[in-house]
């Protein structure tokens, strides 16, 4: 049984990262008060101890997700650690101890006070990813199509999926401008790239203000007057992602 | 307009401009052939006009979902469907918009009362050319705006020739373009069943629109178009699709037909059945054609016509919305609609909805213990949806449940807990059936984002006078408590 110790953990934020510090937290039979990446250390009254990334100790770790908690598991913890919210690795972490415990039905106690929470923080990637598959707006730009996002979690690589899939002979690129992160696919190959400045785009091309115009009227043609609703609209289509819609944006 | 004016104008007598462009069946290129004088100046017309006069005379259409089918991309083609649909935007009355939902053409050979688009209304006509349209697809479907195109039209020269014009987009769109998006085509009443046949094998899921919900208020308001003439398709698709799926089971690769099945849409409150005929017409539509969905339209007063309510008939928006729930509890919560509503309860009630109605009214039959109960009386508690149902059922397997888990689990406790027994709680004990009402007002009406319903809307009367601005939601729901008080 791991006990609660008032320690802080600190580590670069990767995935590989995290896994790094659930080996040490295995290891100590500890859980720790927090875990903090990099980028957002906090002031706090707890020793702060770095955890180094480790290949081979993530790796270890990893595989016995698959070996001992299932694939479910691995694929929950894998898809909640895209999460953006503060206390992820926390809540990723004391649901590992949990899991460690129960074996491969852990993810299915879905009312559990340690499960319940992981599940949330999937449902939360999940739900804005699949948003983002229909509100992405791509420009053609020199030839290619580039979008603009700035989503609440890390929902890059589930995009990945979908547009390869969608635009098999497409070059594309989508900048996340909140995470600083690039998926660029070009010839079907994609990779991701993190940046340090904005990047330059080229300009659209002459033709791309025509089909905006033509889905901004599009899109005003359709409302119906006698039932306009914008507080369901903004529930549907919160505000946050208008300002990378073409058709919404004039309306922030 | 001075150019649809001219188009109008050769069709004020209801007759096409030019007789021989009604070629023969309406099939073969020939019915691609010149352009009448109307059709010209809509062709002729800048795109962007077309788009947005078609895409305003396809409004009322609801039904804009892109559910249904899963189809992967392919190398050298563009796009993929993706079953639960996805929706790319919304309209300023919060609806989904997840297809180029446009007419081919507004221009129409009939005149059904409730609708912009006929042949006695003044307004400006326009039509795509086939090529246009598909490449506008095309584009707005590389930029993401849209998962697909949604095709219907208004009956331009004949159905048939109708028709062919749609079909002859879908093939430029499947075959040069090589498009695997989604496409939802409505095919046009009296057309010949072998243009059926042809469009099922391009499009993903077919449409005929039943429109209104009785065959006396059909011969009232669409006197061009019979019922015979609706369902007639609609069986034809039905059956054809069934023929399809066996086909389907023997040789894989068989062209699938309509593989997201087919729907229709119905206008609530140009006429005047209750919402129980209206919703035992949903349910016997759902078995005898086995359609994917039945959609509501909340009639909007277009034409200034005796036969129809006033032009200033608020649209009847929270009936709508009750249909849409009810429609849920046939499709997921296994409840038939005779249990939904009665010869003796024609209609639903305007503060409760259904499901929660009928819990009220067979309280004889709660609490139930959601450690054990099946999972057809688990869907049947206010406060649990067809997840939390499904979550419920595994989760009991792996251990006991208490109100704590249930609230994780996704419960609304607020209304299940007057339903059910569990780990550490017995159930609420006696109450009265009024108590239990008072708890289960749908909070919607309340809240900003459906107070527009009562704006809008009321079936009891109570909420708002004719132009006065809701009630604030307090004293609405002292009035709610009070009508149903006296209900119970
Ligand atoms: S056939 Fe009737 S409903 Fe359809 S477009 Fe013409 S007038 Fe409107």
């Amino acid at each position: 049984m791991a006990c609660a110790a008032d320690v802080v953990y600190q580590y670069d934020g990767s995935f590989e990262g995290f896994l790094s510090c659930v080996f040490e937290s295995f290891l100590r039979k500890e859980i720790p008060f927090a875990l903090y990446p990099d980028r957002a250390v906090r002031p706090t009254l707890f020793p702060v101890r770095v955890i180094p990334t480790n290949p081979a100790r993530a790796a270890r770790v990893f595989d016995s997700f698959e070996k001992k908690l299932g694939t479910r598991t691995r694929d929950l913890v894998t898809r909640a650690f895209l999460n953006d919210s503060p206390d992820k690795e926390l809540i990723l972490l004391r649901f590992l101890h949990f899991a460690y415990g129960q074996g491969p039905r852990a993810p299915w106690m879905q009312g559990h006070e340690r499960v319940a929470p992981v599940l949330e923080l999937e449902k939360a990637v999940n739900g804005e990813a699949h948003l983002l598959t229909g509100f992405v707006r791509f420009e053609q730009r020199g030839g290619a199509l580039g979008a603009v996002i700035q989503p609440r979690h890390f929902v890059l690589p589930l995009l990945r999926r979908h547009f390869c899939n969608r635009y098999p002979g497409e070059d594309f690129v989508i900048w996340d401008k909140n995470h600083q992160a690039v998926l660029a696919v070009r010839q079907g190959r994609a990779e991701y790239l993190e940046l340090a400045a904005n990047p330059d785009l080229p300009p659209p091309d002459p033709e791309e203000a025509r089909f905006q115009a033509m889905w901004q009227s599009f899109y005003d043609a359709l409302a119906i007057p006698a039932r306009l609703n914008p507080t369901l609209r903004r529930t549907h289509c919160p505000k946050r992602y208008w300002a990378c819609m073409t058709e919404l944006r004039d309306q922030l | 307009m001075a150019i649809s004016q001219n188009g109008r104008a050769a069709w004020r007598d209801g007759k096409p401009p030019a007789a021989q462009f009604i070629c023969g069946s309406g099939r073969g290129p020939a019915a691609f052939a010149p352009l009448s004088g109307a059709e010209r100046t809509g062709v002729f017309m800048d795109l962007m006009e077309k788009l947005t006069i078609l895409a305003d005379s396809a409004k009322y259409d609801v039904a804009c979902t892109s559910s249904g089918v899963d189809r992967g991309g392919a190398p050298g083609a563009l796009g993929s469907c993706h079953a639960p649909g996805i929706c790319h935007t919304f309209t300023a009355d919060g609806r989904c918009l997840s297809l180029l939902k446009v007419l081919m053409t507004n221009i129409c050979a009939y005149d059904c009362r409730y609708c912009i688009n006929r042949r006695s209304e003044d307004r400006p006509r326009a039509a795509f050319t086939p090529e246009e349209l598909a490449e506008l697809t095309i584009q707005f479907y590389r930029r993401n705006y849209i998962e697909g195109l949604f095709l219907s039209s208004a009956v331009l020269v004949s159905p048939d020739y109708t028709m062919e014009r749609m079909i002859r987009v879908l093939e430029l769109l499947r075959g040069p373009h090589r498009f695997r998006g989604y496409i939802h085509a409505k095919t046009i009443p009296g057309a010949d069943p072998a243009l059926v046949r042809r469009i099922g094998l391009l499009a993903d899921r077919l449409s005929v629109n039943i429109e209104l919900p009785s065959e006396a208020s059909l011969q009232l308001l669409a006197p061009d178009k019979q019922r015979a003439g609706i369902l007639r398709p609609m069986g034809l698709i039905a059956r054809t699709a069934a023929e399809n799926r066996r086909e389907l089971a023997v040789y894989r690769h068989a062209p699938a037909f309509a593989p997201a099945g087919q729907s229709t849409q119905m206008i609530v409150g140009a006429s005047p059945e209750s919402d129980y005929q209206i919703l035992q017409l949903t349910e016997g539509l759902y078995q005898k054609y086995s359609l994917k969905r039945v959609f509501f339209s909340a009639y909007i007063p277009v034409c200034q016509d005796e036969r129809l309510p006033a032009l200033d008939t608020k649209p009847p928006l929270l009936r709508e919305h009750r249909l849409y729930q009810a429609d849920w509890l046939l499709r997921y919560y296994q409840f038939s609609a005779g249990e939904i509503l009665s010869p003796e309860a024609p209609n639903f009630d305007p503060w409760l909805d259904p499901k929660c109605n009928w819990a009220l009214h067979h309280l004889d039959q709660f609490p139930v213990d959601v450690e054990r109960c099946s999972y057809e009386m688990l869907l049947r508690v206010p406060g649990i949806g067809p997840k939390s149902a499904r979550r419920i059922r595994t989760a009991r397997r792996h251990g006991r449940l208490g109100l704590e888990d249930l609230r994780r689990i996704g419960v609304v406790l607020r209304r299940a807990r007057y339903f059910i027994l569990c780990r550490g709680y017995a159930g609420p004990g006696r109450l009265s059936r009024v108590t239990v009402a008072r708890a289960l007002l749908d909070p919607g009406l309340f809240e900003a984002g459906v107070q527009q319903l009562s704006l809008f809307d009321d079936p009891a009367g109570r909420l708002t006078g004719p132009d006065s601005p809701a009630l604030p939601a307090a004293a609405a729901g002292e009035e709610a408590a009070a009508w149903l008080a006296q209900r119970m």
